[in-house]
């Protein structure tokens, strides 16, 4: 009777485990890194994480980058939304809007006294009191320039606007241009923008109360000195995303071209000595002494409201910042993505990637830029529910065509950008 | 006029058309009457709840130079397409009905431009018109068309004219076809009389083959407005609207205010004027065609 | 008849820049998808490839799963193309030879579906099918791609109904036969080229919808080519080479598919029914 029992016991605890075993908790993941060597090695760094975690199933979802606006919102309103959701800060305001995200205080003061956050990639996502999302990589403009070629022009590397100026003029020969710059309506456009406003000085375009501040002397020189050095560029810009900038760098078309990464296309479209890509800061306004950047701290929102889901999520989050498995993930993109955590940006598991050893010099460059990185709409602490319109509709660039499209001065383009961002701020 | 063979069995009848209707009714009719709700409310980013405000949308949005604006580029843009695709399609229409050795193959591969994604279209494309590997602009400066690259979208006219020729290499082969079926439809001893009667070329294209091809380029014309009028993914995958919202129709303008500039009863709004307004425009015109059906 | 020269020229010159403007772009796209990396987006193009290589193709098996994208294409297409024909041919019967109350108002109604844009119906559409769990299924998209070809399809039938000649009906109703009948055994054969192109339009129209599928389909396994072809574009950067061996291999299914099946789409367009 007794072993009966007791084999009886040990039955049901099988049983139980098993069904424990059998039913994780499920975890759904969007992310916005589609391009398929990024899905391929999210999945492997998952599959790792599930087998480590019997109780836990993290699924990724890659979605585009181009729906999500609309999908996003859509599928949480319809009770369809994932449990955790990459994002940028505009979009995460936006997010938080409809009251689909989450606070992470907790595990966000866990994280920063372990692994150490750079202060301008959590910057942007806390606010309201609270913690929206967990940073998880960093991505900040640099200008990128091969050193044979500004030594065969003569040129050292610019570090202000003139010089930058008179070194696209010398590098501008022969069907070639000097600098590539997009004048697009799209994102890619609002980022080289706002990269120049950082370095005249231009980087709040809210002031206190949440009115706008854009048009300002600042902000109309940077457009001057935008538009002078998009005259340089290839015919073709205004039509540009990242990927025909790169494009142009790649094929030796383009002398100087800001961007957040290109050694990527680089290392496998151009064909070329590492040790001849340059990168350098964006050069500043003649009048300032140090270059910024535009920085997107990309980052992790929890999106839902169960808490066991919340719990395993939080888990994944924090397995996904460990600096062994950090930098493979960092490295799903090698030479783009870089760490917000200080021991990730020492992790063997990032500077091994055969990428990153090959580029380190300029990985290190981009790391230090990052650092002085900013994000228009995240600048003064305050966050206004306006800045994702602002953002979603491009009006950064839709000014800028103004000017190089329209012929408008840069005085005017920029007042219309104000007018336009106090309309939406307005609404 | 039918009674001949028309039946009259309504029950019937309706079994025939329910299982369309109800359909078109569950898909199309309702989501368009919850479109009419929100644009009585202030909903702003989707799934937020928003409160009644009457028609203060629609005065909003007809009092603004917003919808005007896009609504006189939508002009263009349905007018443009329609005139450069009438004529390609036209003229493809009467070499296709020609004979000569190779016109069915010519017949049915014409086509390829349609049976190819948007998207597709859309990334060949860019890619053709850019400066990094591109052939286009190689090509014209080859043929002394030009003497250095230009931007396709550098000027806003540029933009929009672009827009129509990439629309139109997609669709034209299309009409093409139809204008042929319309060709193929004209009796062919028509032009045997005609020609013993000594009319010339053009005198035999003037006098008979375009009257008699009317109905068919009414029936074209109306479906392809309203198809071109809706045209969305490739106005926003190319230029978003821009430059400096030079392209922006009413398409591109509502997806942008309801899911870029986070207002949905506005985009509501907008959808529903538009609607009102195509609608007008094919309520009239499919008068007009089944008149024309009816009177054959 | 004869053509003079001049208009052999004509005709000939025509169908050459003809064949330039349709073919030069697809011969520029196929052939760039098996050019290096160097070559594509090179400054100075080349008309022919200097250079042969797989690694985009390879790279486009590899990573991403391009004939799952063909498979769930073909799958929504065809469902969605025998669903249309089903409602579509009593419909357009009916509108053609019934007499029914309210049927001429009707019959401009279902006309109006292409009265107001797509993108209308895209945020209820969501809401809708999220209640019925038809988010993320393939059914979801059949549903939209029908809605959206029924109409033109019912009017693309009604004229070739009305192409039949009359007096083929007539004698079929004086020998009594049903209108199930007459529909299904004598008219259907009659206009069974028209058929195939309402088929061949429906199919093609399925297989290119971008906007709805991208909104309605979350999972990668269920995508369809235009969304697992946007999917391979990328933020931030872009493989031109993946997106022109993407675009070769998005196009060559539909080009085997059109080289047993295109003729039908062209003869039921000029035919439409058999006489």
């Amino acid at each position: 009777m007794k072993t009966r029992l007791i084999a009886f016991a040990g039955f049901a605890s099988l049983l139980m485990a098993g069904t424990a075993y059998s039913e994780p908790v499920n975890i759904t993941f969007w992310h916005m890194e589609q391009p398929p060597h990024r899905v391929q090695r999210m999945q492997e760094l998952l599959d790792e994480f599930n087998k480590a975690h019997p109780d836990i199933m993290v699924k990724q979802e890659p979605q585009s980058w181009g729906e999500v606006y609309a999908k996003a919102p859509a599928a949480f309103a319809a009770g369809t939304g994932p449990d955790l959701l990459f994002g940028i800060p505009d979009f995460t305001t936006v997010i938080k809007g409809i009251d689909a995200v989450v606070p992470v205080d907790d595990l966000a003061k866990e994280m920063e006294s372990k692994h150490g956050f750079v202060p301008a990639t959590i910057a942007p996502y806390q606010y309201d009191g609270h913690t929206w999302a967990i940073p998880a990589y960093n991505m900040a403009i640099s200008m990128w320039y091969r050193n044979s070629e500004f030594k065969a022009a003569g040129i050292e590397v610019p570090k202000t606007w003139s010089e930058w100026k008179a070194a696209a003029e010398k590098l501008s020969v022969d069907g070639k241009y000097g600098v590539g710059l997009p004048a697009n309506k799209q994102l890619y456009t609002d980022q080289t923008v706002y990269a120049l406003m950082v370095n005249s000085g231009a980087q709040d375009i809210y002031n206190e109360d949440g009115s706008i501040s854009f048009d300002k002397p600042e902000t109309v020189s940077a457009f001057e000195t935008y538009g002078a050095l998009q005259k340089l560029s290839p015919p073709d810009s205004t039509s540009w995303t990242w990927g025909e900038a790169e494009a142009c760098f790649a094929s030796a078309t383009c002398g100087t071209i800001l961007q957040f990464s290109v050694i990527n296309t680089y290392e496998t479209q151009a064909e070329a000595d590492p040790a001849d890509l340059g990168v350098a800061p964006v050069p500043h306004a003649d009048d300032m002494t140090e270059s910024g950047t535009i920085s997107y701290s990309n980052a992790i929102m929890l999106t839902t409201k169960d808490e066991a889901k919340q719990a395993a999520a939080k888990t994944f989050l924090a397995w996904l910042l460990e600096p062994a498995n950090y930098g493979r993930f960092l490295t799903m993109e090698p030479g783009l993505f870089l760490p917000v955590t200080n021991d990730g940006a020492e992790a063997e598991s990032f500077w091994s990637d055969p990428v990153v050893t090959k580029y380190k010099s300029q990985v290190e460059t981009m790391i230090a830029n990052s650092k002085n990185g900013k994000l228009f709409g995240f600048t003064t602490g305050k966050v206004f529910p306006s800045i994702g319109a602002i953002s979603g509709q491009n009006v950064i660039a839709e000014s800028l065509q103004k000017m190089v499209v329209d012929g408008d001065s840069a005085a005017d383009a920029v007042k219309y950008g104000q007018q336009k961002m106090s309309e939406i701020a307005g609404k | 006029m039918r009674t001949g063979i028309a039946m009259s069995n309504p029950r019937l009848a309706f079994l025939f058309v329910a299982p369309a209707l109800a359909f078109l009714a569950a898909v199309l009719g309702w989501p368009l009457v919850q479109a009419i709700i929100l644009s009585f409310q202030n909903v702003g980013v989707i799934g937020t709840a928003g409160s009644w405000v009457g028609f203060d949308n629609h005065v909003s949005v007809l009092g603004g130079l917003g919808f005007w604006n896009a609504f006189g580029r939508s002009a263009i843009w349905v007018v443009g397409n329609a005139a450069v695709q009438t004529a390609l399609a036209l003229g493809v229409a009467l070499i296709l009905n020609q004979k000569f050795p190779g016109v069915r193959i010519a017949r049915t591969w014409i086509i390829l431009t349609w049976i190819v994604p948007t998207v597709v279209v859309v990334i060949i494309w860019r890619w053709l018109l850019s400066t990094s590997g591109g052939m286009v602009n190689p090509l014209l400066i080859q043929a002394g068309v030009i003497d250095r690259p230009v931007g396709f979208f550098a000027t806003r006219e540029g933009s929009m004219a672009s827009l129509i020729m990439i629309n139109s290499w997609r669709w034209f082969p299309f009409t093409a076809l139809m204008m042929l079926a319309g060709l193929t439809r004209i009796p062919s001893d028509l032009y045997e009389a005609a020609r013993i009667d000594g009319a010339s070329a053009i005198k035999r294209f003037t006098r008979i083959t375009w009257p008699l091809l009317q109905p068919t380029l009414l029936v074209l014309g109306i479906v392809g407005t309203l198809l071109s009028f809706n045209v969305f993914d490739v106005i926003w995958l190319l230029t978003a609207g821009g430059p400096s919202q030079a392209t922006q129709t009413l398409p591109v303008l509502i997806y942008e205010t309801a899911f870029k500039g986070y207002r949905l009863s506005e985009a509501a709004t907008v959808s529903v004027l538009t609607s009102l307004l195509l609608m007008g425009f094919a309520l009239l015109a499919t008068r007009a065609m089944t008149a024309s059906e009816d009177a054959r | 008849m004869k053509r003079t020269w001049p208009q052999s020229i004509a005709l000939f010159g025509g169908l050459g820049l003809l064949a330039a403007v349709i073919g030069l772009p697809f011969w520029w796209v196929a052939s760039g998808s098996i050019k290096v990396p160097r070559e594509i987006i090179s400054r100075v193009p080349t008309m022919v490839p200097h250079s042969f290589t797989l690694q985009h193709f390879e790279k486009l098996l590899q990573s991403t799963d391009f004939p799952g994208y063909l498979l769930n294409s073909m799958v929504v297409a065809l469902f969605s193309t025998a669903f249309t024909i089903a409602l579509a041919l009593p419909a357009a019967y009916a509108f053609f030879r019934m007499e029914f109350p309210g049927r001429a108002a009707l019959y401009r109604v279902i006309l109006l579906a292409y009265a107001f844009p797509s993108v209308v119906v895209l945020i209820p559409i969501y809401g809708l099918f999220a209640r019925l769990g038809l988010i993320d299924t393939r059914i979801g998209l059949v549903i939209v791609n029908i809605a959206f070809a029924l109409p033109f399809s019912i009017w693309m039938m009604r004229s070739f109904l009305a192409s039949v000649p009359r007096e083929i009906e007539e004698a079929a109703v004086i020998d009594g036969a049903p209108p199930r009948v007459i529909l299904l055994r004598i008219l259907t054969p009659l206009i069974a080229p028209g058929i195939a192109s309402v088929s061949i339009f429906t199919f093609i129209a399925s297989w290119t919808e971008y906007l709805f599928a991208s909104v309605l389909i979350v999972s990668d396994a269920k995508r369809t080519i235009p969304v697992g072809f946007a999917g391979i574009i990328g933020q931030y950067q872009i493989d031109w080479g993946l997106l022109l061996a993407g675009a070769t291999a998005a196009t060559i299914p539909v080009v085997i598919l059109f080289a047993f099946v295109g003729r039908w789409f062209v003869s039921g367009l000029t035919e439409g029914a058999v006489k």
